[in-house]
């Protein structure tokens, strides 16, 4: 790879990709099935979904990894294969990345808490992610992403965990929920808080991702940007999942309204930009003119 | 004087200090005082300021689970001596909860059971991924009034629906109030499968539950 991620983003913004468990079960993956045992069992389905948003227009894809942590694959019996099945997945994303494709490591919540309010230490999150961070690496991921975390001291620490292990750069981004006092996260964690410790704690790139549709992240994009120069990182949902009488899933904003703030949120200064829940390939395809345009004059 | 120590118990479960909650329920019972006025006075409003805090903006999920923290030390004081005196609080309501089969996510799901608790309903939890028959023979044999099901994921929601086609099916139907949450939850989805309410929040669901169960 001639050009870093980072250094692309600073000539012109980034597409990202968007949704990747829906996509596997739309192709079968059970219900109740930790998505990352894919990555080793069913390796070609999981290629046809990043193949399917580099076709789309991603600049990078994530990778199959976003439950990857050992401690929440201990919650399927995967514990102990947490170094394998994240290298594996950035292989996989690797290998279906076409020539200045890159790939994004994936690195979701533990989905347990810190004490006092759970039982874990920031001991043991940051040799969890530490390990994954290591099979993410070592299976060729360009940068890291810690994303959706809703605990400032979790991400802290997944950043801590990861920087102990690889020299990949590492992006965090944070859900937040919308108050009359601006965006938290629901531990309480102000956008301009996580910024500025993220930014100080060395990550490469602070965002905001899930929650929030297109049009309410712009004002959390803003307030980061307030906070911090790193370059920011935006994933909004297709609104809120509803379901219908036959159980399928759809979501509240049309592709149509979910487009249409994409330019806002490149001017309020997202660099990364990408899609969460209720997002496919059909989403990217729709925002690749707003987002790539081009090398800088 | 007792109207000091109702409200320091109040600052205390407000402030979330569980060891100062649980010294002040002892001195309160150590003094002779009426435990049903303390609990009236001091734990219930308490918890009810936290539940305004939360809805505020001003409280997160920290100092919501430290203030019922703080209400369940100050309760585990005063129960038992409540119940030795017969003159027991009046339990809100037995409720069973638990994540639904083919979910593994919790957290919600334990802030619920914790807010209900604090509450003053009976709360069984009965953990994550959680067969849906399970649900229903704890109900059964605990006499609980509420079965409380969360669900974090689109495609493990479904089960929510079963679980009142299995009441159904079984003639319970009526039995229950079944109370559904989780983030892909709504009041819509709610109505749609035919639950009895929706709480975005654990605040709210301690609300709703208690709404409810003032219906009968």
């Amino acid at each position: 790879m001639s050009l870093s991620l980072l250094e692309l983003a600073k000539d012109r913004e980034v597409l990202l990709d968007g949704a990747m468990g829906t996509e596997l079960m739309a192709r079968g993956l059970p219900q109740g099935a930790p998505p990352e045992i894919w990555n080793v069992d069913r390796p070609e389905v999981v290629a046809a979904v990043h193949a399917d948003y580099f076709a789309a227009g991603s600049d990078a894809v994530s990778t199959n990894t976003f439950g990857g942590s050992p401690i929440k694959l201990a919650g399927h019996g995967l514990g102990d294969r947490a170094y394998e099945l994240n290298r594996a997945a950035a292989r996989l994303a690797r290998s279906a990345a076409p020539a200045g494709g890159y790939v994004a490591g994936s690195m979701g919540p533990t989905g347990k808490f810190l004490r006092p309010q759970g039982e874990f230490t920031e001991k043991e999150f940051e040799d969890a992610y530490a390990e994954q961070a290591r099979g993410l690496a070592d299976g060729g991921a360009d940068v890291l992403l810690l994303e959706t975390h809703y605990d400032l001291r979790e991400a802290l620490a997944g950043l801590l965990g990861a920087r102990r292990v690889t020299a990949v750069p590492v992006f965090v981004t944070m859900t937040f929920n919308i108050l009359p006092r601006g965006f938290f996260t629901i531990m309480g964690d102000g956008a301009a808080r996580c910024a500025a410790e993220l930014e100080a704690g060395g990550a490469a790139a602070v965002g905001v991702n899930c929650t929030l549709n297109s049009e309410q992240m712009i004002g959390a994009v803003r307030a980061l940007g307030e906070a911090t120069r790193l370059p920011i990182v935006a994933q909004a949902n297709a609104g809120q999942p509803v379901i219908g009488p036959d159980g399928n899933v759809t979501y509240s904003q049309s592709l149509e309204d979910y487009v249409r703030h994409v330019p806002a949120l490149v001017e309020a200064g997202a660099r990364f930009i990408g899609g969460c829940c209720g997002t496919g390939p059909a989403f990217i395809r729709a925002m690749a003119p707003f987002v790539v345009r081009g090398v800088r004059a | 004087m007792k109207e000091d120590l109702y409200r320091d118990i109040r600052e205390a479960v407000v402030a979330g200090d569980r060891v100062r909650a649980a010294e002040l329920a002892r001195a309160a019972v150590g003094s002779g005082l009426d435990l049903l006025e303390v609990v009236e006075k001091g734990t219930v409003p308490g918890i009810q300021r936290v539940g305004e805090l939360w809805e505020q903006g001003e409280y997160f999920l920290p100092e919501l689970i430290s203030s019922a923290e703080a209400m369940k030390a100050a309760m585990a004081v005063i129960d038992p001596v409540l119940a030795r005196s017969e003159a027991r609080t009046r339990t809100a309501g037995i409720a069973v909860i638990g994540t639904i089969e083919g979910d593994i996510h919790d957290i919600g799901k334990n802030l619920v059971a914790s807010m209900l608790q604090a509450g003053g309903f009976e709360v069984h939890d009965l953990g994550a991924d959680v067969a849906l028959e399970r649900f229903i023979d704890k109900a059964e044999a605990v006499g609980a009034g509420f079965i409380c099901l969360s669900a974090l994921l689109t495609t493990t929601m479904i089960n929510q629906r079963k679980l009142i086609g299995l009441l159904r099916e079984r003639g319970l139907r009526d039995k229950y109030k079944v109370l559904v949450g989780g983030a892909p939850a709504s009041a819509k989805w709610a109505e749609d499968i035919g639950a009895d309410g929706y709480a975005e929040n654990a605040v709210s669901a301690v609300k709703l539950a208690k709404a409810l169960a003032g219906r009968g």
